[in-house]
């Protein structure tokens, strides 16, 4: 989803156990936990049905939000999956190569002042 | 954003940022306002955690009758503020409960700083998340969620009972008031700002 996308409400939640989708692992596929507003999009790679147990619907469904550059908070909201299910997803489509994580400023780095001053401007122009 | 798709072989070369990304923390006591406060100003959605239990919740989740059931759900405010095409700003409500404090050091991971919204009738329930943010070192503001029903008080006092350092403001806020919010918001990235200039300062 676009930052200015809408977001739609749901109020359906899920009739499987949530773990169900990732037949019962908890555990992102590459060890590696991503950061709730860490931001993946597409590598444009097709999927490679030879190499990889098949996606899953949901697998299917991330991969279509993740068209656009987008935080894994949202892929949640918008999916209505709890997060660990959505890391162990895309971990999955990670390792596959068709998802990557967008390198971002590492958080232990400073933001910038000037980044400070466009949220600050944001803000007061609300 | 289409140069991140471009290249469908060869090396994979890290995408270009089209946005970056910056967290701010609302912390506060059960019933202080915080999800008022993130669906003042931003769509509010909420997140769902599905978290494996661990030793800090045994005995607090009755589980006697769900002898296999390992998981529990913890549900998140979030919301998200679109500051321009390259900035946005996520709200993360942080679940108040003692019980979920396991969650915090993940939330408060790269977070640019922390609302604690206070409830002067029930102050005692901000020291968790005061002490919380003290240690990490987090820039954080007080705000006073000024309850119709509650009494007022001068921010001052407020200060003096949480034994606050200087450089933390407090602030009177409605949280239902979107101006009021925003002032909050202001001011939680100005002390940021401030904080770093003077930490930059120290350096040289």
């Amino acid at each position: 989803m676009s930052p200015s996308g809408r977001w739609r409400p749901r109020d359906s939640g899920p009739v499987v156990r949530p773990y169900a989708v990732t037949g019962g692992r908890t555990e992102p596929a590459d060890g590696e936990v991503l950061d709730l507003i860490a931001v993946v999009v597409t590598t444009g790679r097709a999927v490679a049905p030879d190499d990889h147990p098949p996606l899953t619907p949901e697998h299917r469904r991330i991969l279509g939000l993740c068209r656009q550059q987008v935080t894994v908070a949202d892929l949640a909201a918008e999916t209505t999956l709890p997060l660990g299910v959505v890391r162990v997803l895309l971990s999955d489509l990670i390792t596959q190569g068709v998802v990557t994580v967008v390198r971002q400023r590492p958080p232990a780095q400073r933001t910038q002042n000037d980044v400070l001053q466009e949220i600050l401007n944001g803000l007061r122009a609300l | 954003m289409g140069s991140a798709r471009s290249d469908s072989s060869g090396p994979a070369r890290p995408p270009v940022a089209a946005f970056t990304a910056h967290k701010i923390l609302i912390a506060g006591g059960f019933g202080s306002g915080k999800t008022t406060l993130v669906g003042a100003i931003s769509e509010v959605r909420p997140l769902r955690t599905e978290e494996t239990l661990t030793t800090a919740s045994v005995g607090l989740d009755d589980l006697s009758g769900t002898p296999g059931k390992t998981t529990t759900t913890v549900a998140l405010d979030f919301g998200r503020i679109t500051i321009s095409r390259k900035v946005v700003l996520y709200l993360f409500g942080l679940p108040g409960q003692e019980r979920f404090s396991f969650l915090w050091s993940e939330l408060a991971y790269g977070a640019l700083g922390a609302v604690i919204l206070a409830d002067v009738r029930r102050l005692d329930e901000c020291f968790p998340s005061v002490n919380y943010f003290e240690s990490r070192g987090l820039p954080f503001v007080v705000a006073i969620n000024c309850f119709d029903s509650a009494p007022r008080y001068d921010p001052e006092e407020v200060r003096t009972a949480l034994d606050l350092d200087p450089d933390v403001p407090t602030v009177l806020c409605d949280a239902r008031d979107v101006a009021s919010v925003k002032h909050v918001l202001i001011t939680l990235v100005e002390t940021v700002a401030a904080r770093r200039i003077a930490t930059a300062g120290s350096r040289r």
